[in-house]
């Protein structure tokens, strides 16, 4: 059962600056002409709890964006293969949407489930999620449409609400009782009402919206033009693949004796490059459909959920105003109500 | 203005002088603009042009190599493709440039930090050193009509921020780059947004031997942009389209403007003026103060 607590932004960062002894403390800090950035917070104080989204989600926090897994060595005449060994030390990041927590939990059922990826996992394990529900949500947000919500609290310990007068913090877990548990009181009866009024609110605030397909229906316009005409102005860039909570398609590169893991992106024309010089994507046509069929068919299939938490960081960030939303909304032949 | 875009790209479309016509659209957004792609006659009515038309449409002509195309270029769209005929990149019988005068573009970046309220347009600081409202090469051209719109404020000096940063100490820039180069995330959006970016395997995909590490490093950061800044000395025609593509902030433009003036200072040379002047890169010259090239 969720527990309550109310306490002022003053209080929040005083609690930071004593966490912060015992754990690292991540969070979005906002660059002046850059935007907004997750950085280890070396003054908690930097901490941003406005409206504004971060460039980056909170992807590369557990999946980074280039890891290296192994390193070889010669020793005592022998080549020796050593394991990169896992970081220990324990993490808070705070202020985190809705859309990016429910990012990890597509990712749990990837690299935490018959595969158990020990650097991911790891990662999951030394972390405490502190999310800041949206109060402001984006013209291109549309997490109401892929089952999310502005309020939406799963893979959260504690979830916050900024409100006029202060902040009330949803306590979800263990983890959040116990690191909340000398901060702010209880909820009144009045505050009770006003975060069930808010919650209310903030279920509606999101207005873009799309239909995604149902069942085997993009199965049969897997060869339509369609793709070759919404591809068209795609440059091929990673931005929308590597900006995505959700994307987590990787490239192995041995340099200097040591293995890299690093983001790869369906984008790039090199993607699914054969050694033999046969590539079965060649055109913008096939790698933009991958990544609309990954998104919204195969991980369907495999996983039950569509692979989009509607953050709207690829209709943001594209050079070129590709929005995957409108397109898979008007894909042909989809069943409308 | 916008009448005769749609009316010329008709017409091109109608006379089959061109397959397909390059230009603007609404995005599905309503407010900005998305790159369009036309080959019927009819649907040139979707074409737009206002100050949202940000793009150097341009990087797309590699695209359709050995088709005929019809492009609206702005300005600093055209230089671009003066650059890509002088590299032998594009054969001039195969395009066919609608110019259009640009009174500058506007900055979507800016522009979401500055309140409806305000009147002045958040234009794009590539305008502001930007000399020619008239592309320098076009087959037809089509001008403002009436009264002008109000221009982005010129830079007396177009190299002024250069010169500041030149002034800084060594120690001070490369703390600078430092900090700009390790929000890189190696999306390769500078690259692939680039017009004058068409080699078929670039450096940095290159893995036997491989030329830049893929970590995401400082090493690795700093090597990839500013080869890709070196790569386009003598050529850049200052489009900002990889600054504006760029989703983590980093000021491109300042780097490619310091190779600019270097270029103009040593060779008196500026990319993309004219399709007659050759490539500086790839010319020989009996003048060239250089001992060791003559």
């Amino acid at each position: 059962m969720p527990s309550e607590k109310f306490f002022v932004k003053e209080d929040l960062y005083n609690k930071l600056e004593e966490l912060s002894k015992e754990f690292e403390i991540i969070g979005p800090r906002e660059l002046p002409n850059k935007g907004i950035f997750y950085q280890s917070l070396k003054n908690t104080r930097d901490l941003y709890l406005g409206e504004g989204f971060a460039i980056e989600p909170i992807k590369r926090f557990f999946l980074k964006p280039s890891e290296w897994i192994f390193d070889e060595r010669f020793r005592e005449n022998k080549n020796i293969l050593e394991g990169i060994p896992l970081p220990a030390d324990k993490r808070i990041i705070i202020s985190v949407r809705p859309c990016e927590t429910r990012g990890l939990t597509l990712l749990d059922k990837v690299f935490d489930s018959d595969y158990k990826d020990n650097f991911y996992i790891n990662n999951r394990k030394r972390t405490i999620i502190i999310g800041l529900a949206c109060n402001k949500p984006a013209k291109n947000c549309f997490c109401t449409s892929m089952g999310g919500s502005p309020i939406e609290s799963r893979g959260m310990d504690v979830l916050i609400f900024d409100m006029d007068r202060g902040l009330i913090a949803e306590i979800l877990t263990d983890r959040g009782r116990e690191l909340f548990a000398s901060i702010g009181e209880g909820l009144n009866e009045g505050q009770r009402r006003l975060l069930k009024e808010d919650k209310e609110k903030k279920k509606d605030l999101v207005e873009k919206k799309l239909s995604p397909p149902e069942g085997k229906e993009l199965d049969k316009i897997f060869e339509s033009d369609y793709w070759e005409d919404v591809s068209r102005p795609c440059i091929g860039c990673g931005i929308c693949t590597y900006l995505c909570p959700t994307c987590h398609c990787f490239d192995l590169v041995d340099e200097r004796r040591k293995r890299l893991r690093c983001y790869d992106s369906c984008s790039f024309p090199d993607f699914t490059l054969e050694a033999s010089g046969v590539n079965p994507r060649p055109t913008k046509k096939e790698r933009y459909r991958q990544r609309v069929f990954h998104k919204f068919d195969y991980f369907k299939k495999n996983f039950g959920e569509n692979l989009c938490v509607g953050c709207g960081r690829c209709i943001r960030h594209c050079p070129v105003k590709i929005d995957i939303a409108d397109i898979v909304d008007k894909v042909p032949g989809l069943k409308k109500e | 203005m916008i009448d005769r875009i749609k009316k010329k790209a008709e017409e091109l479309l109608r006379t089959k002088q061109v397959d397909l016509i390059i230009g603007y659209k609404r995005a599905p957004d309503g407010v900005s603009v998305a790159p369009v792609f036309i080959d019927k006659a009819e649907e040139t009515k979707e074409l737009i042009w206002d100050t949202y038309c940000v793009y150097n449409l341009s990087n797309y002509l590699k695209d359709f190599r050995g088709r005929k195309i019809g492009i609206i270029a702005k300005a600093c769209d055209a230089r671009s493709i003066i650059v890509l005929l002088q590299e032998n990149q594009l054969k001039r019988k195969d395009i066919f440039i609608i110019g259009v005068e640009c009174s500058g573009i506007v900055d979507e970046k800016k522009l979401l930090s500055i309140s409806p309220q305000t009147s002045e347009l958040g234009f794009d600081e590539r305008c502001r050193s930007c000399k020619p409202s008239k592309p320098p090469i076009y087959d037809v051209l089509i001008v403002q009509e009436g009264q002008r719109p109000q221009a982005p404020r010129l830079e007396k000096d177009p190299y002024g921020s250069v010169r500041k940063s030149e002034a800084k100490s060594i120690s001070e820039k490369f703390k600078l780059w430092q900090e700009e180069f390790s929000r890189c995330i190696r999306c390769y959006a500078c690259r692939q947004i680039c017009p004058l970016c068409y080699c078929p395997r670039c450096v940095a995909d290159q893995t036997q031997p491989s030329w830049l590490s893929r970590a995401h490093s400082f090493r690795g950061n700093f090597t990839w942009n500013v080869t890709r800044a070196m790569h386009l000395a003598g050529r850049c025609i200052d489009c900002g389209e990889c600054e504006r593509a760029c989703p983590v902030g980093i000021p491109l433009r300042d780097i490619n403007k310091k190779i600019e003036k270097d270029v103009k200072e040593l060779f008196n040379y500026e990319a993309g003026l004219s399709a007659e002047q050759k490539a500086l890169l790839s010319c020989f010259d009996k003048n060239d103060p250089e001992d060791f090239i003559r």
